[in-house]
């Protein structure tokens, strides 16, 4: 047994090892008129004889018998294959083969004689008839033999030179299609590869119809004898069939590469035409691959012509294995190219053209989406429909047997596409966001292909990567990154409810937001602002759709576009990465963000804000902003009938959330609670001072200014529910100071007007200065951040009201004091100048200093003085101001064209300007310019300068009336302040806790006792410490710092 | 941790001079809890805007409700040129009760006995929520140029004090001893 298996073994082997090595098989053959050789040569084909030959029953004859035997047998043989030898080719030339195939043919069929029967009939009976022949061998497999010899030796150099010239015409064919540019130079390619495949297709043809005719010889050979015994004649089809495979096997497996590429490149083009591909160079406009229509005579011809091409390969051979994976290559490549070219970049919503009715497998799909109803239609009446054809004339054998592509395999098409589609997708996903939200039918697409985890993976860790590259550097701005936010927000939760996707894609979004310093800032900002702002923002989107939906017919090109603008765009984040490519606009430049919304007056006019949050805000959206313990209940809803368990994919703590909540997410984002409402307090604080329309007078202004806070009001009561009630109660306090100054203010000025009627009635005369208006703030110094006094000294006219002002607060609330904030003040200022009169509403500081021009009292009207020229020096002697403030207020008013600089650029002295006649420069608007110009025309006279100064000096009044300003200050010398503040600590530390102590408990107590948190690493604060060492201040004794005594 | 909160923490002290009806009603915080806030803000005032002459910092052990505070004597009076360590326990119902102050430096003064105990009124009933580490402290300062003579701890002091200011110095001198740090 263990040998049969052995024996069973050697021989697959060896079969194996033909099969790879064709020509070694083919070797016997190479002899035609060598019939002695013994049988086993042919060993592949052995099984044949026996079947023929094992029904006759064996004849024992004796020796003598045996050479006659021979002898006749030899002859028979001899007539035989001299008979069906195939004609030595003329050598050399590649139409020779086909035309002396031909001739040949003609030729032999003629003479096929009565001869050739007989000898042929001795030949399959000799068993019988000539039992005394020892050597017998089988005429078919010798046939076969020296078919695949000639097929080697003749065949397949004239198929390599079929091959090689094409070739030579064609150029360089390793880069076949890819080098051509030029659609002219792709269809030559492609005619020269047509020629290979048709030229080396006549030549198989020709040969195998040389080859057939041998067979057929024999067959009719066999066919004379079936009335001798019919079961042989039954063996010819078989013989037949057998035959036909083995040449085609031989064929198949010995074409040469060049021609299966040049077959590959025919299949592409022609597959390409039927599918609806783009052709290279065809001059169209179509710049995307679209459902071919049913009616195109180009897609038809390529139709017949492909199919007539395989058919024709089948014929000779070229249909095996070989084809059968190159075609396979073919329609992957296809489907890809169908994928890429119909849907990158198309987000928009349906095509208005009608999907074909004939969609019915994909019924469901269709409702989802109507890209994937549209690669779902490709697929099922294209795809699938040429795939089918193509097989089926390949599996032509059986027309009968089943469809080559089955129900199944189409469905498995369309979830191949699927995923391709889905893959797409997910390289977009970062546009798609931008492009919110018309990019909303490209979701769509997404959320019905993302069903498994793996895809959400690859989802979340695509978009991550891509965020990191686009969006997470230094190049874009917060803003954008927090708009950028925005859009992801909306996205992903459209995408995925569950907010799973979103979570884990803002983590390194939040990170980097939590470095950017401005965040929160520009965060509240957005959320405070103005209606008129919201109205442009709403005005703006509402142009860009319109200008979006004219643009319309030619979306199909505007990604294209898009990308080319971004690949000049210098902030695009890809510097690494040249060659990936999907379109990579960068932020600033996507198709939205060109519009008019930032280019248009809104923009330009106002600083770009996030007015979305404010939008936002203002939506009337039900649980926009549950709070935490909302959440916690609503995750208790017995209630609700569509509940499904959280996504596998959910991390730990995952909440289910109800709504976007874009707000929520984004302060959430921004780090710790507190520090937002630090921030926002500032900002809180900076425009209650600032929304100054107090000066026009009494309780009228408080009305119409009370309107103003609605805004901050509401982002208030927002960030209340957010983060309770008691962490907001500086803003609330902020707040009601203001509308209680408004009420102590009215009732002062009351007071004040009632005072100045009885001093005119006593007919004591009030002097002028004391009509102007006066009105303050009374802040609580403890909540307002910020609040730091600037020295500086008021006109003495103001000082004045200033004194009566504080004498009557004083005498209203008593016991309390107030600190006036000098700096934080507005004032309207009039000047009277020769021959104008200008009218600005600035600040006390700039009122002040344009006060210090102010003549004396008498020398108004003489005409012939020269005008009053003051350096900055002057001026800091005089109001004892600091001198970037004196510098940035002469620099106002030169803008306003009142003052201009005199004595050269280097001078910091500045002259009233009193008559534009005379001035060198045309008018106010540039004043600023004519300042410049080196004051070379003196001033003939002074005017009369009359200011009506308003200023209303915004009071702190400190319930402690002591102790001076809070600590904070200005960003810019933020952490110069905060290294100021930490060494305090440090010091109180040392001079109180402990005269030395090391750095960890240092770091510790820091860490422990500063509110804000202390921002420095142990490294950051021995480093800050060591500078100290180095500065003399402090000591090292024994591995503690100290502080040095003095 | 909050700078928000703590303003709450400091705006319970500062309310009632501040006539600011916040209104609303605050949540019971857990009394020691808000002590340490407040302290923690008070700190931070202490540190952004130091008063002259006067400084304190929580203890090394960590405690918050444990300080040391340091006095320097102010100019024209017998405490000129010294240095005084006082430590602060404060309740943990601070402010609504005055924290305990001790002199820790030996002095010698009308209104403080040999261990270190302090006649003080704000610190006794006259404490108000209003008042604060740096208020106690500048309070304490003056008190060593003006002593309240008439209720002394100190007999001795406060009868050397108008008689014979040269002996109250030297005395105070005598006393005086640097302490080192425990």
């Amino acid at each position: 047994m263990p040998a049969a298996v052995a024996s069973q073994w050697r021989d697959r082997q060896r079969r194996v090892f033909q099969s790879v090595f064709p020509a070694d098989v083919a070797q016997p053959a190479a002899h035609p008129a060598q019939d002695s050789l013994p049988g086993t040569r042919g060993r592949r084909r052995e099984h044949i004889p026996p079947q023929s030959v094992a029904t006759q029953p064996l004849l024992h004859s004796a020796a003598a018998v045996v050479a006659g035997d021979q002898a006749a047998r030899e002859q028979a043989w001899r007539l035989v294959t001299a008979h069906i030898a195939l004609p030595p080719p003329a050598a050399g030339d590649v139409s020779l083969g086909s035309l002396v195939a031909d001739s040949q043919q003609q030729h032999l069929q003629s003479c096929a004689s009565a001869e050739f029967y007989e000898a042929f009939e001795v030949l399959v009976h000799a068993k019988a008839l000539l039992p005394g022949a020892a050597q017998t061998d089988d005429v078919l497999s010798w046939h076969f033999r020296q078919v695949r010899a000639h097929y080697t030796r003749h065949v397949l150099p004239l198929l390599a030179r079929c091959v090689d010239d094409g070739d030579g015409n064609g150029g360089d064919e390793g880069h076949d299609g890819r080098q051509g540019d030029d659609g002219r130079d792709d269809d030559r390619k492609d005619e020269e590869h047509m020629v290979i495949v048709t030229n080396s297709i006549r030549t198989l043809e020709a040969a195998l119809r040389l080859y057939f005719f041998g067979l057929n010889q024999l067959l009719s050979g066999y066919a004379r004898l079936a009335h001798v015994s019919p079961e042989i004649a039954r063996d010819a089809e078989s013989l037949n069939d057998r035959f036909r495979r083995d040449l085609h096997a031989l064929v198949s497996n010995s074409a040469p590469t060049g021609l299966m590429r040049s077959i590959k490149a025919v299949v592409i083009r022609l597959a390409g035409a039927i599918l609806g591909m783009p052709g290279p160079g065809r001059g169209e406009a179509r710049d995307g691959p679209d459902i071919p229509d049913p009616e195109d005579s180009k897609a038809q011809a390529a139709r017949e012509r492909l199919l007539q091409l395989t058919q024709q390969l089948h014929n000779v051979g070229l249909t095996g294995e070989r084809f059968q994976a190159l075609f396979a290559e073919v329609m992957d490549v296809m489907m890809s190219k169908f994928v890429t070219g119909a849907f990158a970049g198309a987000w928009s919503p349906a095509d208005p053209r009608p999907v074909s009715t004939a969609v019915s497998l994909s019924a469901s799909l269709s409702a989802a989406s109507p890209c994937i109803a549209k690669l779902s239609n490709w697929i099922e009446n294209h795809f699938a429909r040429l795939t089918c054809e193509v097989l089926a004339s390949i599996s032509a054998n059986n027309p009968q047997g089943p469809l080559p592509v089955s129900l199944a395999d189409v469905k498995m098409y369309q979830s191949l596409a699927l995923g391709r589609l889905a893959a797409l997708r997910i390289q977009e996903l970062f546009d798609i966001a931008l492009a919110w939200p018309d990019s909303r039918p490209a979701l769509e697409d997404l959320r019905a292909t993302i069903t498994t985890p793996a895809r959400r993976k690859q989802l979340t860790d695509g978009f991550s990567k891509a965020l990191q590259r686009r969006l997470l550097h230094p190049g874009c701005s917060t803003l954008q990154i927090l708009r950028t936010y925005i859009s992801i927000i909306r996205t992903l939760h459209a995408l995925d409810p569950t907010r799973v996707l979103l979570s884990s894609v803002e983590r390194d979004l939040q990170m980097y937001l939590c470095q950017r310093e401005d965040a929160i800032r520009v965060v509240v900002a957005g959320l405070l602002a103005s209606p008129e702002e919201m109205r442009a923002e709403k005005n703006a989107r509402e142009g860009s759709k319109r200008q979006r939906e004219k643009a319309h017919p030619d979306r199909a090109g505007r990604s294209r576009r898009r990308g080319r603008a971004a690949a000049d765009d210098p902030l695009t984040a890809t510097p690494s990465k040249p060659s990936s490519r999907t379109p990579q606009g960068t932020i600033p430049e996507t198709p939205a963000a060109k519009d008019p919304k930032n280019g248009g007056p809104s923009r330009s006019k106002h600083p770009p804000k996030l007015v979305e949050l404010a939008l936002l805000l203002h939506e009337p959206s039900p649980n926009r902003a549950a709070s935490p313990a909302e959440d916690a209940v609503a995750d208790l809803d017995w209630d609700d009938m569509n509940w499904v368990p959280d996504p596998i994919d959910a991390g730990d703590g995952y909440r289910r959330p109800r709504s976007v909540d874009v707000i929520g997410t984004i302060i959430a984002a921004l780090g710790s609670g507190d520090t937002f409402i630090k921030e926002f307090s500032i900002v809180m604080a900076d425009r209650l001072l600032a929304d100054g329309n107090m000066d026009d007078g009494g309780s009228g202004a408080a009305d119409s200014a009370a309107p103003r806070f609605d805004q901050e009001l509401r982002v208030l009561a927002l960030l209340k529910r957010r983060f309770g009630e008691a962490s907001l109660q500086a803003c609330d306090v902020m707040i009601r100071d203001i509308q209680d100054s408004r009420r102590v203010d009215g009732i002062l000025c009351r007071e004040r007007a009632r005072e100045r009627e009885r001093g005119r009635d006593l007919g004591r005369g009030g002097a002028g200065e004391d009509d102007m208006d006066y009105h303050t703030r009374i802040l609580s110094r403890l909540f307002w951040p910020g609040l730091d006094r600037e020295h500086f000294l008021l006109p003495p006219e103001v000082e004045r009201q200033q004194k009566r002002y504080e004498a009557g607060y004083e005498s209203l609330k008593s016991r309390r004091k107030l600190t006036w904030l000098n700096q934080l003040g507005r004032a309207r200022v009039e000047l009277e100048l020769r021959d104008r009169t200008v009218a600005v509403d600035c600040s006390t500081v700039e009122a002040t200093v344009i006060r210090a021009f102010q003549g004396l009292e008498g020398d108004g009207d003489d005409p012939a003085a020269p005008p009053v020229q003051k350096s900055v020096d002057d001026l800091y002697m005089q109001l004892q101001m600091d001198e970037d403030l004196i510098a940035a207020a002469l620099q106002f008013w030169a803008g306003h064209g009142v003052l201009r600089r005199v004595g050269g650029p280097g001078a910091n002295t500045y002259a009233v300007v009193e008559s534009l006649a005379d001035e060198a420069g045309p008018g106010p608007g540039s004043a600023a310019g004519a300042a410049a110009s080196d004051g070379d025309q003196p001033m003939d006279e002074e005017g009369k300068e009359e200011q009506q100064a308003a200023p209303e000096g915004e009071g702190a009044a400190a319930g402690l009336g002591g102790g001076g300003g809070g600590g904070g200050g200005g960003l810019s010398a933020k952490e110069l302040e905060r290294r100021e503040v930490y060494w305090r600590y440090v010091q109180g530390m040392l001079t109180n806790a402990s005269a030395s102590m090391p750095l960890a408990q240092m770091a510790m107590m820091m860490r422990m006792l500063i509110p804000d948190g202390f921002a420095w690493s142990n490294e950051e604060l021995q480093d800050f410490l060591a500078e100290k060492v180095a500065a003399g201040e402090m000591e090292i004794v024994g591995g503690k710092y100290r502080l040095v005594k003095k | 941790m909050s700078f928000a909160e703590g303003s709450q923490g400091t705006a319970s002290g500062s309310l009632q001079s501040n006539n600011n009806k916040l209104g609303g009603t605050r949540k019971p915080v857990e009394p020691g809890q808000n002590a340490v806030k407040r302290l923690q803000t008070e700190l931070m005032q202490l540190m952004t805007s130091p008063a002259p002459g006067v400084s304190a910092f929580p203890s090394a052990d960590g405690n918050l409700l444990s300080w040391r505070a340091t006095i320097e004597g102010p100019v024209d009076t017998p405490y000129a040129g010294l240095t005084f360590k006082l430590s602060f326990e404060f309740p943990s119902n601070y402010p609504y009760a005055p924290p305990t102050v001790l002199f820790r430096t030996p002095i010698y003064h009308p209104n403080v006995d040999f261990s270190g105990r302090i006649c003080l009124d704000i610190l006794k009933d006259k404490w108000t929520a209003a008042y604060n580490t740096q208020t106690v402290l500048l309070s304490l300062q003056s008190l060593l140029g003006e002593p309240n003579n008439s209720s002394p701890l100190n007999g001795e002091a406060a009868e050397l004090w108008d008689k014979d200011p040269a002996l109250f110095k030297t005395k105070v001198l005598d006393r005086h001893k640097d302490i080192e740090d425990d």
